[in-house]
C-alpha cells in the first residue's frame, strides 16, 4: 500500500488555535494558525464564514470547488457540561444551500484539546482511490484506505478494523457506503465513545467528503493537554450553576433521560401535528406501538445490553439517546430519535418499534440521514414505490443503499427526487430537503422556520432560546399567527449562537425558563477566554451568523420565493383540526426583518 | 358498567371521557386501569383537576392537558364525549413554546421552574 507522509511536526507549531488545510487535489497539508477575521469564532459560526468566504456560491457541491470545513465549539474540549458537539460545514449536494450539520460523538473534544479550531478538507484527488486522513500530536498523514473497508463496506464493520489498525482510544468521522457513492442523503458518520454511530445528518455532506475520495478521518489526540482556561476559579462555578439548572429542569433533567427525544410522539400526536401517510394526517392510533413510553418500557423490560439513558459524548448530563435491544437483549441501535421514529412509524405507517431500529441501524451502517430517509420512504409510499408500512421492504432498499440499487439510489437522494419519479406534487419539503416530524399546519412557528432557515426545512434550525422569547411564548397559539414570526426569529437566532458554542441544542430546554442558567453559558465562554460578552452579545452573533447564510445562498441563486413550504399545504386541510398553512409571503419575510 | 372500562360507543359516548396519560402517567394508567387510552365515565362537566385528583394523579405532575386535539390549563373544564391527556413536565423546551404551553401556564409559576422531586 503506497503511504504518504507529510513531513512536518505538528508538536513543534501545534499549540493552539491551529487551522489545518488537506488539499486532496496535491495530498498536501498545511498547518497555520486562525485566520484572524475568524478569531473568536468557534463551530457553526465559523464553518459558515468560512464557507460563505471560500466556496464559490455556484459551484457543483461534488465539484472540485466545494470545501468541507469541521470545526469544535468555543466550549468543545473543556469539562463544561454537553459541549462535546461539532459543526461541519459545506454547500449542500441536497439543498445547493450552505450547511452546517453538528453531531456528537468523540472527536469534537479531541479535536478542541489537540489545539485544532478547524480541519478543511478541499479540492479532489486525481487518482481514483480513497484517503485515510490521521491527525496526530506528531502530524497529519493521508494514507489509502484498506481495501477491505471499501465498496459497501457498513460503518460498524469499518469502525472495528479501523479500531485494530489505528487503537480503540481513536475517534473517527467516516464516508459510509452512501457517502462513497456521492448519494445526497449521505451522512458523515461519527464514532462515538462506545465505538457506536453518530451522525452529522442532514444536507448530504457525507457526499461531499466522498467525492473528495476520503473515506475517514482518524484523530488521535494522545499527548494532547487540556484545553487552557484564561479564568479557572470562573470557569468551574459558571459549569456548576450551568449543570444545575440542566439537571434540575424536569424536561433536560427527567423527561429526555428517561423516555428520549421519542417522548415526542405522544405528545405531538395529541397535538394533531404529527405528520402521517406523506402529510396527509396529523394523528395515527397506532402512537402507542412507537412511543418513548413504550421504549422505554420494551428497554427496561429486555434488559440485556439495553440503556434507557446514555450519553452521545463524554460530559453529556442529559442522556437523551438509549441503547436499545433485540428480544434476546443485544443492541440494535443507539440515538434511537423522534424524528426517525416519527418518519418510519408515523409518515410511513409501520407499526413495529423493532423493525423501525433495525432501519435505524441500517441507515447509521450505510451513512444516511434517517430523517431524509424517512421522509423520502414515505413519499415512496405515496408514490406507489414500496408498500405502506412495509417495513421489511423499507429495511431491504435501506440495506441495498451499500450497492447501490437503483430503488436504493432513488430513496437515497431524497424526498425531493423520490416526488419527481412518482410525479407526486405531495412533496413535503423546503429547498429540496425532507420537511421533519412536526406538520407546519398545525405547529405554524415551526413551519416558518421550515420556510425561512438557511439550511432547508430543518426542526433544529429555530431551538434556542433568544432575547424575550419567553414573553413572546406566552402569546402563542399553536393554530394562530400571532407570535410566530417573532418566534421563528428569535429561535433561529439563539440556534445559531448555540450551535457555535459546541453545547448541544438540548441545552436549551434546561435553560429556557432559567436565566441564571443562560447567563452560566455565557459565563464559562467569558471565563474560558477572558471576555465580558452579555446576552446582547450572543444575540448579535446569532444574527450575524444567519446573515452569512443567507448571503451564500443569495449569491448561489437562493431568493425569498425560495423560503416557501410546498404549495400542497396550502390547499390540502390537515386533520384533525383541518387547518391549512395560511402565512402570506410577505408574512413569511417578516422572518428576516432584524 | 365500572367506572372506566372499555368503551361501548352505542351506550356510553354521551357519558365517558377518553383518557391519556403521557411520560410518567403512561405506565400509571395502564398499570391501574389495564388499558391505553382509558374509557372514564362521569356525570357531568369536570375540570381537569378534579379529574386528575379522582384518578389518583398528583397536581405536580401536571403541566398542560390536551382538550380534543388543544391544550388547556390544568382547571379547563371536560365535558363528556371529550378525548383529553394528562401531559406532566418533560415536553422538550422548543416545543412547550411553539404548542401554546406558555399561554396556558401565566397564572402557574410552578410550571417554569419546576424542582426535583429529590430537591424539594
Amino acid at each position: 500500500m503506497s503511504f504518504i507522509r507529510l513531513s512536518f511536526k505538528l508538536k513543534e507549531v501545534f499549540f493552539v488555535n491551529k487551522f489545518i488545510r488537506v488539499n486532496m487535489e496535491t495530498l498536501e497539508v498545511t498547518v497555520g494558525t486562525v485566520p484572524e477575521k475568524y478569531a473568536g469564532l468557534g463551530g457553526r459560526a465559523l464553518t459558515s464564514n468560512f464557507v460563505n468566504d471560500e466556496v464559490k456560491p455556484t459551484c457543483h457541491p461534488l465539484g472540485k470547488n466545494n470545501k468541507v470545513i469541521i470545526a469544535p465549539g468555543l466550549l468543545s474540549g473543556t469539562t463544561a457540561p454537553n459541549s462535546g458537539r461539532l459543526s461541519v460545514g459545506a454547500k449542500s449536494p441536497l439543498t445547493g444551500t450552505i450547511k452546517e450539520s453538528n453531531t456528537g460523538g468523540s472527536s469534537s473534544q479531541m479535536l478542541a484539546k489537540m489545539g485544532i479550531k478547524a480541519l478543511v478538507i478541499e479540492g479532489m484527488p486525481k487518482e481514483d482511490k480513497f484517503y485515510i486522513i490521521k491527525v496526530t500530536m506528531d502530524g497529519v498523514t493521508i494514507e489509502e484506505a484498506p481495501s477491505q473497508i471499501l465498496g459497501g463496506c457498513g460503518n460498524y464493520e469499518a469502525i472495528k478494523v479501523l479500531n485494530e489498525k489505528y487503537g480503540n482510544h481513536v475517534g473517527m468521522a467516516l464516508t459510509g457506503p452512501a457517502g462513497e457513492y456521492r448519494l445526497p442523503s449521505a451522512n458523515i458518520s461519527f464514532k462515538d465513545p462506545d465505538g457506536n454511530i453518530r451522525s452529522a445528518g442532514r444536507g448530504g455532506l457525507g457526499a461531499v467528503l466522498g467525492s473528495k475520495k476520503v473515506k475517514g478521518i482518524v484523530i488521535d489526540s494522545t499527548g494532547a493537554s487540556s484545553v487552557p482556561i484564561a479564568d479557572p476559579e470562573k470557569f468551574k462555578a459558571a459549569s456548576k450553576v450551568f449543570a444545575k439548572a440542566l439537571l434540575d429542569h424536569p424536561v433536560a433533567g427527567q423527561g429526555l433521560a428517561a423516555y428520549g427525544t421519542d417522548v415526542l410522539v405522544n405528545i405531538l400526536n395529541e397535538a394533531g401535528g404529527l405528520p402521517a401517510n406523506n402529510f396527509t394526517a396529523g394523528r395515527i392510533d397506532h402512537n402507542d406501538n412507537i412511543s418513548g413510553e413504550t421504549m422505554n418500557a420494551t428497554i427496561t423490560e429486555r434488559g440485556g445490553e439495553g440503556k434507557v439513558s446514555h450519553g452521545c459524548h463524554k460530559g453529556c448530563i442529559i442522556r437523551c439517546s438509549q441503547w436499545y435491544p433485540d428480544k434476546q437483549g443485544k443492541y440494535i441501535t443507539s440515538g434511537f430519535e423522534y424524528e426517525t421514529i416519527w418518519g418510519l412509524g408515523a409518515d410511513g405507517g409501520i407499526k413495529d418499534l423493532d423493525i423501525i431500529a433495525y432501519i435505524d441501524r441500517a441507515m447509521d451502517d450505510v451513512g444516511v440521514d434517517s430523517i431524509e430517509t424517512a421522509v423520502a420512504v414515505a413519499t415512496a409510499m405515496d408514490g406507489g414505490l414500496i408498500p405502506w408500512g412495509d417495513g421489511e421492504a423499507v429495511l431491504k432498499i435501506v440495506q441495498e443503499m451499500a450497492k447501490p440499487t437503483p430503488l436504493a439510489r432513488i430513496i437515497a437522494s431524497g424526498t425531493s427526487v423520490v416526488g419527481k419519479v412518482c410525479g407526486l406534487f405531495r412533496v413535503p419539503v423546503v429547498k429540496d430537503q425532507g420537511i421533519p416530524a412536526y406538520d407546519p399546519r398545525s405547529v405554524k412557528g415551526i413551519g416558518l422556520t421550515y420556510a425561512t432557515t438557511t439550511m432547508g426545512a430543518d426542526h433544529t434550525a429555530g431551538y434556542c432560546i433568544s432575547g424575550n422569547i419567553l414573553k413572546v411564548g406566552a402569546d402563542i397559539d399553536p393554530l394562530k399567527k400571532e407570535g410566530q414570526v417573532e418566534y421563528a426569529r428569535a429561535m433561529q437566532i439563539g440556534t445559531a449562537a448555540i450551535d457555535s458554542s459546541g453545547m448541544c441544542l438540548f441545552v436549551y430546554f434546561g435553560i429556557a425558563d432559567n436565566p441564571g442558567g443562560y447567563q452560566a453559558l455565557i459565563d464559562m465562554i467569558n471565563a474560558q477566554y477572558g471576555l465580558e460578552l452579555t446576552a446582547d452579545d450572543l444575540d448579535t452573533l446569532g444574527k450575524a451568523v444567519l446573515k452569512v447564510e443567507k448571503d451564500f445562498n443569495t449569491r448561489a441563486g437562493f431568493t425569498n420565493h425560495h423560503d416557501r413550504l410546498p404549495e400542497f399545504m396550502e390547499y390540502e386541510p390537515l386533520p384533525p383540526h383541518n387547518e391549512v398553512w395560511n402565512f402570506t409571503p410577505e408574512e413569511i419575510d417578516e422572518v428576516w426583518n432584524f | 358498567m365500572t367506572k372506566s372500562g372499555t368503551f361501548d360507543p352505542m351506550t356510553d359516548e354521551k357519558k365517558q371521557l377518553e383518557i391519556r396519560g403521557f411520560l410518567q402517567l403512561d405506565a400509571f394508567l395502564k398499570k391501574k386501569y389495564g388499558t391505553m387510552p382509558v374509557f372514564y365515565e362521569i356525570d357531568g362537566p369536570i375540570t381537569g383537576i378534579e379529574l386528575a385528583k379522582e384518578l389518583g394523579i398528583k397536581r405536580e405532575d401536571i403541566e398542560v392537558i390536551f382538550v380534543n386535539g388543544f391544550v388547556q390549563e390544568v382547571n379547563y373544564t371536560l365535558n363528556p364525549g371529550d378525548r383529553m391527556a394528562f401531559l406532566p413536565p418533560g415536553c422538550p423546551g422548543p416545543y412547550r413554546i411553539a404548542l401554546g404551553f406558555y399561554g396556558k401556564n401565566q397564572d402557574n409559576a410552578a410550571n417554569f421552574k419546576i424542582q426535583r422531586k429529590d430537591s424539594k
